[in-house]
């Protein structure tokens, strides 16, 4: 039997060190299993590998010592029990998320859903090199999203309606950056310094803090590996329903200006944020005048 | 100007952590009716951060806030 490796790693096969064993992985939307997926993932284990699962840091599931003579088998059992398998190569991989505002008590945009949503549109597509995406709810970033080529972080902005102020000083105590200070007994904020995680607005007494604009900052060029670096942000407030062409733009402009060898956070390095910027308004341009 | 408030309870949170700080603060918001005022004592630091949100999120009005030395009085009325 020849095995194309390429054709396995796109279904989320993984080679071995051991002469014809493989590592299934599968994937969870938006770090997701249902309870029956874990049962079934548990027996897939248990029939193909050694009764163990791999919990993998993207919020994948894998199962290792699978003998290439069960692949068929496998491949097909997987199929009809309707679970995913993930993929490897220079793919869009499994989409990270956390539990975001659904669940968590300072989420402000629904991760999960937008994973989802970004899942369908780019899982598996192929891409010049491997590319991450990941998702979180609030700034606290607990998926990580600037360790991933893409991220979408959400956040809010605010704004003091002074009439409700009653000068109390708790936005200024729970201002994770001290971006409030009390003048005078009244607040005042300093917009740059401002992380968007909307702390003062759900704090203050009155509502005199109250949200002008929410939805997500774009980051781009982050990646872990042996040189690992931290995406930065290239776009703001992205409403959850644009935030699958916004990745759109980002991937466009990555195919465009790639050299051989990048990932994201490299062609950034190499044009510069504003050139990157520019060719992914380009993109969205050239979108906008084919319709 | 939260003087002229009738404060029906009052509770001292000054030697817990969270989150027992807001489970108290929450039980003893629960013992009160509708509209009656908690007086709530309260460290700088971590439980200001989270007590405020946290009793505006479960439907409280916060009346007042107010530091007195290295603590805090919260005003709280019962909501619904």
């Amino acid at each position: 039997m020849t095995i194309d490796y390429n054709e396995l790693k796109k279904g989320g096969f993984l080679r071995q060190k051991q002469k014809d064993n493989f590592i299934v992985r599968f994937r969870c939307l938006g770090g997701n299993l249902t309870a029956e997926q874990l049962r079934n993932i548990a027996d897939l284990a248990d029939k193909y590998g050694k009764g163990y699962v791999h919990v993998t840091t993207r919020q994948g599931a894998e199962i290792p010592w699978v003998h290439l003579d069960n692949y068929n088998e496998m491949k097909s059992e997987i199929s009809q029990l309707g679970l995913t398998t993930g993929t490897c190569g220079p793919r869009i991989r499994t989409v990270v998320a956390c539990p975001g505002s659904e669940i968590c008590n300072f989420g402000l945009m629904n991760s999960r859903e937008t994973a989802l949503e970004l899942d369908k549109e780019f899982f598996g597509r192929e891409v010049p090199m491997k590319t991450k995406l990941a998702v979180s709810g609030c700034p606290n970033s607990c998926a990580k999203p600037q360790e991933n080529d893409i991220g979408l972080v959400g956040a809010v902005e605010p704004v003091l309606d002074s009439e409700k102020c009653i000068g109390c000083g708790v936005c200024q105590k729970v201002c994770p950056n001290q971006a409030i200070s009390m003048v005078d007994g009244n607040p005042v904020i300093d917009n740059a310094k401002c992380l968007y995680e909307g702390n003062c607005i759900a704090s203050c007494p009155t509502d005199a803090w109250q949200e002008t604009r929410r939805g997500y900052l774009l980051y781009a060029g982050g990646k872990i590996g042996r040189k690992p670096r931290l995406g930065q942000v290239i776009d703001k407030f992205i409403p959850a329903e644009q935030a699958v062409e916004a990745v759109k733009s980002v991937v466009k402009a990555f195919e465009t200006l790639w050299q051989k060898g990048e990932r994201i956070a490299d062609t950034l390095d190499r044009v510069g944020v504003e050139a990157f910027q520019e060719e992914m308004h380009r993109d969205a341009q050239r979108g906008a005048d084919s319709i | 100007m939260a003087d002229n408030i009738s404060v029906k309870d009052t509770l001292d949170i000054t030697k817990d952590v969270c989150p027992i700080t807001f489970v108290k603060t929450k039980l003893k918001l629960e013992q009160l009716q509708q509209g009656e005022v908690l007086e709530v004592i309260l460290n700088d630091g971590e439980p200001i951060q989270n007590v405020p949100r946290s009793v505006k999120s479960e439907g409280h009005k916060i009346i007042s806030i107010e530091q007195i030395g290295e603590k805090y009085r919260l005003l709280i009325e019962r909501g619904e």
